[in-house]
């Protein structure tokens, strides 16, 4: 298992990154963590799929409405690393479930402050999951708006 | 025989009043009657267009409102389109260019 937010680690860091985290089973239709939370832990997907939701009112009653859903190698929860440390999105386990290693962001800050060539690697791979969901979504953002505009131009 | 004759041109005089006064009076009907024949089709339309207006208002709206497509098919719908936006956004960004940007959707949920 390749996960991106190791990329580039040698196999003894990655080990030792690992070594970190404790293994979760996450129950189908399971949250493993809600919009708001205190996120004091990352996420790396083992196994299963893990959806991301927003709630949205529709019909005047508030539902989760997919956003986003991570596979195994991806991370999930990366605001345990981003001030304020709250969650901005509810992830759950899909049809199937799933497995993550929690990595709690206070180990993962002694590690880095240990081993700062491992934590600058893994810093850089945040930015690029980062920066791939901030490109995506400014994308989705302005069609929704191309498609906006065009209807209010009819 | 003063008083006879007397009688006789009241008599005379009264009946002419009351044959003026009936004929009158069946003048004033037979001028009604020649004026019905357009009567009766006002008098027919009108009632029917009442009755017709108050059918055609909308009857008031249910408590409940009925949907037209369950609420789980709907977020079903948005689930689509999202993963259908999020396909071509990849693609964007995979070689972005203007034709990739607004690529028509052919989503269903907005089509």
């Amino acid at each position: 298992m390749t996960h991106e937010l190791l990329n580039g680690l040698t196999s003894g860091e990655v080990e030792q990154v690992l070594a970190l985290g404790a293994r979760l089973i996450v129950p189908s239709g399971t949250s493993l963590f809600r919009l708001g939370d205190p996120a004091d832990r990352l996420f790396l997907t083992e196994r299963g799929r893990i959806r991301l939701t927003l709630p949205m009112q529709v019909r005047g009653k508030e539902e989760d409405v997919f956003v986003e859903e991570r596979s195994p190698g991806q991370a999930v929860g990366w605001s345990a690393l981003i001030p304020p440390y709250r969650f901005t999105l509810t992830a759950t386990a899909s049809l199937l479930e799933a497995e993550v290693i929690a990595l709690p962001r206070e180990a993962l800050l002694e590690y880095f402050a240990a081993n700062p060539a491992a934590g600058r690697k893994i810093a850089l791979n945040l930015a690029v999951v980062i920066g791939h969901r901030l490109q995506l979504f400014q994308t989705m953002w302005l069609r929704e708006m191309q498609r906006t505009v065009e209807v209010r131009s009819v | 025989m003063e008083m006879l004759l007397m009688g006789l041109c009241v008599a005379v005089f009264g009946m002419g009043v009351a044959v003026l006064a009936f004929g009158a009076a069946t003048r004033s009907e037979s001028s009604d009657s020649a004026v019905q024949p357009q009567l009766p089709l006002v008098k027919a339309v009108a009632p029917a267009r009442f009755f017709s207006d108050s059918v055609a208002v909308p009857p008031p709206p249910p408590a409940v409102p009925s949907w037209p497509v369950p609420i789980e098919v709907l977020l079903l719908q948005i689930e689509n389109h999202v993963r259908m936006e999020q396909a071509a956004a990849e693609s964007f960004l995979a070689f972005p260019t203007h034709a990739q940007l607004h690529s028509k959707t052919t989503s269903p949920f907005v089509n």
